[in-house]
């Protein structure tokens, strides 16, 4: 969820005597919006103050959130809102700035890459322009840096390098005194991120072993291979961080168990992948349900009102085709088909009518 | 009602889908901006009723005040909370504008309305017995209730209705009728009234305690003020609604001829049971667009400003199928609902003596 402000206990009751809701101050949004979007009381507003082309398909936008926004650790992500075409969308990015930068000029940065048909970063780099104010919220995840100095090893593929970059820049910031490889798969040399910052990083932080490695630049494919994991010293003793898609992920967690690397040295982080031809997978899917704790199996065109009934819950229902909106539910991630429409939803957080959403894979929804 | 065979009814059920997929696909920024835009006309007069009202021990003051909130009072009601909470606007993914999170500037909890209005009234439309919202379980507007002689004064009742709608429309799921009749007990209700006690204290609170307290000196005028919006506010939505399913050719229907109906029926059934009244840009906003009841039943989940343009394409499937498509001016609905109102307060045998009350329907 977005961050809000945290109303004291009186101005809450308060807000729910005057104006029906929990924040007074979000009734005044709509006219706050129009002074100055900054002061949205709903979300907290971060302003667009400068955006970095890093590659063809990559930019970095540089964010001013309002300043009661909470902050972040170094490697960790945040969730962003964007109206695109009315509908509000939100996604998950890593932060790839060091905290520093925020604690000391309050500022970060996201650094996106375009993803073939996706919606959301599509629109980012085409529309979201300096002075423009998106929705931000308060930064979650644990893929941290050790708290005591231990060998680490960085394994980042194409886009997988923005956590790390954070990281990076943080530990040459504390001069954290342990040996630091990163290993960063790109397609081409023309697809590496922040070259010339990971260039200069490593050139003033000497702990730091920098390897780029382009795996589509020959004849053949060069992907990670146990040679790349022999070029770094001492690997059973360092702590692995693992970002990149998914291929990438899994070949570098099995040559490592191979190598007798213990799992819970391992740490891992997704970034959500695009779902291409949406129309031609299968129907069905594992649906979680996160506030009853249960997790059930469907097939076919079942919609998830049927499949919460079927698993013995009973979530509000009313007319049972698609017009009451009794039963719309948060879906907190996976893809579901609207039955009327046969459209398919977004990957992201938002609500859904249980009685037409079919769901299409994995879906979690809070029921 | 009009019978029509199952192959004309999915024809018919065809015809409206390819309104409705037309809008859905079409939906986006100008409907994000249409709405958000009547969300600050609602900020801006209400803000601006509740600071003038204190001044007005001015006379003209007042009435810049009184009808400043009453009409912002109305904008919230119609056009934004009972469209949002029928979900015209969940696309939009705003928390601020999602029909199970919305809650309204009026006594009735969302959540019962969500219930009584979404669900029942508008699944049930008009089944006598199934439908609440037909009379209200307060009047006689139809000839499946067997006259009774409290009935003559249903016209006090219907005053009534409309002076504390707010109220009335708040306790609707109290089901008081069935529990005179010993069907429920209070105690089953008891959940819901205490959400009926926490919300309606909420709204008397804030217009009839918290802003007079705050202005003290000028206390009663304030409380005038606000006493008034909400009457205005009243009257106007129970006019609105009346208009909307009890003018003189509004449908009504059984439940047996209702069962297991196909998708077709329920559109079918949505068309006769609702009537429109035309007016200018205005009476449609601050209805709520209500005044396009018939297109609103037909498609409750989508952007209540969209029925101005589709109510041509509505009517040329009325016309193509040979369904009537009741519409008039606001005036002229309204003398008929009064009409309605007024004949079934009479004794079936005396209401056959005068031409001038039939009721052009037969059930």
């Amino acid at each position: 969820m977005l961050a809000r402000q945290n109303q004291s206990k009186a101005l809450q009751w308060l807000g729910k005597q005057l104006f029906n809701r929990e924040d007074p101050a979000a009734f005044f949004d709509p006219l706050l919006e129009r002074v100055n979007p900054m002061w949205v009381q709903q979300y907290t507003p971060a302003r667009v103050v400068q955006t970095l082309q890093e590659t063809s398909d990559t930019k970095t936008f540089v964010l001013k959130p309002a300043r009661r926004w909470q902050g972040f650790e170094a490697g960790q992500h945040v969730n962003i809102c964007v109206d695109i075409d009315g509908t509000r969308r939100n996604r998950t990015f890593s932060l790839s700035s060091s905290p520093i930068l925020w604690q000391s000029q309050g500022l970060i940065t996201l650094t996106i890459k375009r993803l073939p048909g996706g919606l959301v970063t599509n629109w980012l780099h085409d529309h979201l322009e300096v002075g423009a104010v998106l929705g931000l919220g308060e930064a979650f995840g644990d893929f941290l840096i050790p708290e005591v100095a231990t060998p680490v090893l960085f394994i980042a593929g194409g886009s997988g390098i923005t956590p790390v970059l954070s990281q990076l820049e943080t530990m040459a910031a504390q001069d954290y005194r342990a040996p630091v490889s990163l290993l960063y798969y790109v397609r081409t040399s023309e697809d590496v991120i922040a070259g010339e910052k990971l260039e200069a990083l490593a050139a003033r932080y000497p702990a730091l072993t920098l390897s780029i490695i382009p795996t589509h630049d020959g004849a053949s494919p060069r992907y990670l291979s146990d040679g790349d994991l022999g070029t770094v010293p001492g690997l059973n003793g360092r702590q692995i961080f693992l970002c990149g898609p998914k291929g990438l992920m899994d070949l570098a967690e099995e040559l490592l168990q191979s190598r007798g690397v213990r799992e819970r040295d391992i740490h891992c982080t997704y970034f959500s992948a695009p779902r291409a031809n949406l129309e031609h997978q299968a129907l069905g899917g594992q649906v979680q349900f996160s506030h009853s704790n249960i997790e059930v199996g469907s097939e076919g065109d079942a919609n998830l009102l049927e499949i919460a009934e079927a698993a013995g819950l009973t979530p509000q229902y009313g007319c049972r085709m698609g017009i009451c909106h009794q039963c719309s539910c948060r879906k907190t991630s996976g893809t579901v088909i609207n039955r009327l429409t046969g459209q398919a939803s977004g990957p992201g957080e938002e609500n859904v009518q249980l009685c037409i959403s079919v769901p299409q894979g994995p879906v979690s929804i809070d029921v | 009602m009009k019978t029509m065979t199952e192959a004309q009814l999915s024809e018919l059920e065809r015809d409206l889908n390819v309104i409705r997929d037309a809008v859905v696909a079409d939906l986006g920024e100008r409907d994000a901006q249409y709405i958000r835009r009547i969300v600050r006309l609602h900020r801006t007069l209400e803000v601006g009723g509740r600071v003038m009202m204190p001044f007005g021990f001015i006379p003209p003051v007042f009435v810049a005040a009184t009808a400043a909130l009453g009409i912002s009072k109305i904008i919230e009601n119609m056009e934004i909370g009972h469209n949002v909470m029928h979900g015209q606007y969940d696309w939009m993914n705003d928390p601020g504008l999602h029909s199970q999170t919305y809650e309204w500037d009026t006594v009735c909890t969302g959540e019962s309305w969500r219930r009584t209005h979404n669900y029942e009234h508008h699944t049930y439309t008009n089944i006598i017995g199934k439908d609440r919202d037909y009379g209200y379980a307060l009047l006689r507007l139809s000839d499946d209730d067997k006259w009774k002689p409290q009935h003559t004064l249903q016209f006090i009742n219907y005053i009534l209705l409309s002076v504390f709608f707010q109220w009335g429309v708040g306790l609707h799921e109290l089901e008081s009728e069935r529990i005179r009749r010993g069907e429920i007990r209070l105690r089953d209700k008891l959940p819901f009234l205490k959400d009926f006690f926490r919300k309606g204290g909420r709204q008397a609170f804030k217009d009839y305690l918290f802003f007079p307290l705050i202005t003290f000196p000028v206390a009663p005028v304030v409380l005038a003020g606000n006493l008034g919006a909400n009457l205005i506010r009243n009257l106007w939505s129970s006019t609105v609604i009346f208009c909307g399913h009890f003018t003189q050719d509004a449908e009504t229907f059984t439940e047996a001829e209702c069962e297991g109906e196909s998708k077709g029926h329920w559109y079918l059934r949505q068309l006769t049971g609702s009537s429109n009244f035309t007016g200018g840009k205005w009476v449609h906003l601050l209805s709520g667009h209500l005044s396009y009841q018939i297109e609103h039943h037909v498609f409750p989940d989508l952007p209540a400003h969209r029925y101005p343009e589709i109510s041509e394409q509505v009517q040329a499937v009325c016309r193509k199928h040979g369904i009537p498509y009741n519409t008039g001016s606001f005036a002229r609905q309204y003398g008929t609902v009064l009409k309605r109102i007024f004949a079934f307060s009479l004794p079936d045998r005396l209401r056959a003596r005068v031409p001038a009350l039939t009721m052009g329907q037969a059930t």
